[in-house]
């Protein structure tokens, strides 16, 4: 008996076509295989890829998938550095939340301050909670071998947890007719932003952000210590590479980045802070920064289309009245193409029998 | 001889990788109670033929018999079914488990691995007989490479081989270590047994074989019987031209101490001391070989003075300054070049390319960084340099490393230590696994680097390159020098007296 097999073999070489052409036949495949899933809820699949597509032709839907957009695009940044080294940072969320936190509490401590001295330290502390947040789970795992995956994924819960604590608690809005929120902020504590559009200073401040990272990837020497260590930590320690001190600067950065992204959500969209802030940033950004290759400028182009995915799911809940998971099963199936097909550009699939 | 039954035969087999023909056509003819050894250079195709035997690859064409009977080999399971066992080269271990985990890995019973006393009796049944002793509950990383390989050879046994497949089994081995193998391999063939011998080292293959059958280029160059066997023939059969097997090596004036280790203290992994007390000096000028059996603080002994792992107590002194608790990229700046064991793990990571791998320990000093950024021009040129003057065969300065052969891997490796213009240099086993022209080329860097006044500590378990290259032979047993001989004086007796531990000679 002879029975078919699939197997993988690695592309020597990845080209630039299949880079381009596998995502939008995943795209295109993942759109049909969701036509059942409409069927089964009784709206015509056109109906509903008229709406996707809308977000992406309209000027309404291409600012808000810009807005969508920022968080991700900073966390996923972020990303980018620990990942590299095979530290797998599963906390840019807890970080998130951090840097919303100490955002916040800086409009607490300086109501009064002018907007630059405002924003500026929100901006810093914001950097710094998330960094500090990032720093513990390097600490432990770069002195006492302690799973990162474990400690990062549990100091969301614990950060998402405290934020839940203050909202509840001592910062909530005695005018907020009980619900988990501070009050809203002065307009001096607010990012910059383009009237008419919810987009503010943070698309720019995560553009720069993914220059920086990715020249310091590029042409520093800490981006060679991160390629070795990624490589393996015996070799990077046989090229005298600091494990401490490299996890730990890198872990700052990562968790500084994803702290922003979290000062610009309160300073820059909701205007305080409140319960569950980002509805999992955080979390999609790792897929991000795995789709964009580690490659801090292709983040740019992949947080704006999953910001986009994100409000097409808005689009389909408020144009066509589908249900909240509905729309999320869509995503969920765009998803899962976008990323299972991915690993076709790097390897070929060969049919054997045998 | 030729009367015995023929247990396994290989017709016609050809094995086609992208761009290569690793066999081509090859024929393998294996008969019960028979050492066959597999000769040829690295890349010759006899690692490539095993693994189709052991149903690792598929073979293109050709086919396989098992006592005359056409067989179709899919997998290593049906190997071991068919009584195939292979030992390959990088041990196939899982090292945080036991040796007893690991020998019953893969296999249906236990279905659970709740009772392994018993397994553990028969396994320990087999190390009897065979005289292969180990401690099924010690933990594999614990191990050393020859008890590493002991581990393989038993799991073989335990899945019933009839024909052992050993790929180049004394890379790891010291000669006394190798000398208990070719025993245990003897012993097998006595059984009736069979066993193929990967290997390019020809006094090995000729001490031990019945029949040798050579590859060059992927295929078959002749098989020989033992009467027909001689160092010359099968050297030139291998490479395809005349080899030279005598090194030069000139007079050098010893100058002043490089490397002083007083009293030094080493833990090893297994939290007691590897190294206890070592006390010993390296002159400008001088080769000191370090002969031992595996295991017995080599490995530990280049780690210290690397800065790889902390020293418990002493001093570690080079060019006179107290080095001993300063940091790897400190000591490297005051001139420590390393060839670490590990080449691929640890030495030229697989993934960077060659250009990138060349400053791998260097990429903090000027030129190649400013303190921040890495100047890539820099970085390419001494690729450039270094590709040539080391003559590495590699398609371009940004080739990934994983595409260099194992020869051309400790070339680059050699290339980036000794452009430093080191002090003192550290070498592990700098000519394991390579072929006879690589190891030739390797050993006269060393050669080199010592007339240019820099002191080498070499560890091999190569009698011959430590006899052939060193000025003094330190011989370690247990952790300690129980011996340090000059080379001239050496005696080859008496040195593996003193690594067996019987002899000690201050």
């Amino acid at each position: 008996m002879r029975f078919p097999r699939l197997a993988f073999e690695k592309r020597l070489t990845i080209s630039r076509g299949l880079t381009i052409t596998v995502p939008i036949a995943s795209l295109v495949l993942g759109f049909l295989s969701a036509a059942p899933l409409f069927f089964a809820v009784g709206v015509n699949p056109i109906l509903a890829y008229q709406q996707v597509l809308g977000v992406f032709t309209s000027t309404d839907g291409l600012t808000e998938s810009l807005t969508r957009g920022i968080p991700l695009l900073l966390a996923s940044v972020g990303l980018c550095l620990p990942f590299k080294m095979n530290f797998w940072n599963i906390g840019a969320e807890g970080q998130l939340f951090m840097g919303a936190f100490a955002a916040t509490a800086i409009v607490f401590l300086l109501p009064d301050s002018p907007a630059f001295v405002l924003v500026g330290s929100m901006m810093i502390a914001g950097f710094i909670f998330g960094g500090l947040w990032g720093l513990i789970p390097g600490y432990l795992k770069a002195r006492l071998e302690v799973n990162e995956v474990l400690t990062t994924l549990m100091l969301n819960s614990v950060a998402i947890l405290w934020v839940d604590y203050v909202v509840y608690g001592p910062w909530r809005d005695p005018e907020g007719f009980g619900f988990p929120l501070t009050p809203m902020f002065p307009l001096n504590a607010r990012l910059p932003w383009i009237p008419g559009t919810r987009i503010h200073a943070g698309l720019l401040i995560g553009l720069i952000c993914a220059v920086i990272v990715y020249i310091f990837l590029a042409r520093s020497k800490w981006g060679y210590e991160l390629k070795v260590t990624g490589e393996s930590r015996l070799a990077a320690k046989y090229a005298g590479i600091d494990y401490l001190r490299l996890t730990l600067l890198v872990m700052l950065i990562s968790g500084g980045l994803a702290g922003l992204a979290g000062m610009g959500l309160v300073s820059g969209i909701v205007l305080r802070l409140r319960h569950g802030i980002s509805p999992g940033y955080g979390y999609s950004a790792i897929i991000i920064a795995w789709l964009a290759r580690l490659n801090p400028l292709a983040a740019v182009p992949v947080s704006i289309l999953f910001g986009g995915l994100l409000v097409a799911g808005d689009a389909l809940q408020i144009g066509l009245g589908l249900a909240f998971a509905t729309a999320l099963v869509f995503q969920a199936l765009i998803l899962l193409f976008v990323v299972g097909a991915e690993v076709l550009t790097r390897y070929k699939l060969i049919l054997t029998w045998g | 001889m030729p009367s015995k039954e023929i247990l396994l035969q290989m017709k016609r087999i050809v094995k086609r990788f992208p761009g290569v023909v690793a066999n081509d056509r090859v024929d393998f003819e294996l008969r019960a109670g028979e050492v066959h050894g597999l000769l040829g250079e690295n890349g010759a195709g006899k690692t490539t033929l095993m693994n189709v035997l052991y149903g690792i690859l598929r073979p293109d064409e050709g086919e396989i018999y098992i006592r005359g009977k056409k067989v179709e080999i899919g997998s290593p399971r049906e190997a071991i079914k068919l009584g195939i066992g292979m030992v390959h080269q990088n041990f196939k271990l899982v090292e945080p488990h036991t040796v007893i985990e690991n020998i019953l890995l893969g296999l249906k019973e236990p279905a659970f691995m709740l009772d392994v006393k018993e397994s553990a009796n028969k396994v320990l049944e087999i190390s009897k007989r065979y005289e292969l002793p180990i401690d099924p509950k010690a933990r594999i990383w614990q191990l050393s490479m020859g008890e590493r390989q002991r581990v393989e050879i038993l799991k073989a046994l335990y899945r019933g081989a009839n024909i052992l497949v050993l790929d180049e089994p004394t890379s790891v081995l010291t000669p006394p270590e190798t000398r208990e193998l070719f025993r245990f391999i003897a012993q097998m063939a006595g059984e009736g047994r069979s066993v193929v011998f990967i290997t390019h080292k020809l006094d090995e293959v000729i001490a031990i074989s019945d029949r040798v059958t050579v590859l060059r280029a992927g295929r078959n160059v002749d098989t020989l019987h033992r009467e027909q066997l001689d160092k010359t023939r099968l050297a030139s059969m291998m490479v395809g031209r005349e080899v030279l097997f005598t090194l030069r090596k000139s007079a050098v004036t010893v100058g002043e101490p490089v490397l002083e280790m007083k009293h030094v203290t080493v833990m090893g992994d297994r939290d007691f001391p590897a190294i206890k007390d070592l006390t010993f000096t390296i002159r400008r000028g001088q080769i000191l070989g370090v002969a031992g059996i595996a295991g017995n603080g080599q490995r530990e002994l280049t780690e210290a003075i690397t800065g790889m792992r902390p020293i418990a107590s002493g001093e570690v002194r080079l060019c006179g300054k107290e080095i001993g608790r300063d940091s790897i990229s400190h000591r490297i700046e005051e001139g420590i070049a390393y060839v670490p064991e590990d080449r691929v793990g640890v030495a030229a990571p697989q993934g960077l390319t060659v250009a990138q791998d060349l400053v791998l320990r260097r990429y903090r000093e000027k030129p190649f960084s400013n303190g921040v950024f890495l100047n890539q021009d820099e970085i390419e040129r001494n690729a450039e340099n270094l590709i040539k003057e080391f003559n590495i065969m590699v398609s371009g300065k940004d080739a990934p490393a994983r595409t260099l052969s194992g020869g051309n891997l400790q070339k680059l490796i050699l290339a980036r230590e000794l452009s430093g213009e080191p002090e003192l240099i550290v070498a592990a086993y700098p000519t394991r696994g390579l072929d006879v022209g690589a190891t030739e080329y390797v050993r006269s860097l060393l050669l080199k680097q010592r007339e240019a006044g820099s002191a080498v500590l070499m560890v091999s378990e190569d009698l011959d390159e430590i006899l052939s290259l060193s000025d003094i032979i330190a011989v370690m047993y247990g952790g300690e020098i129980v011996g340090t001989v000059p080379a001239a004086e050496a005696n080859v007796e008496e040195i593996g007296l003193m690594m067996g531990g019987s002899l000690r000679k201050p």
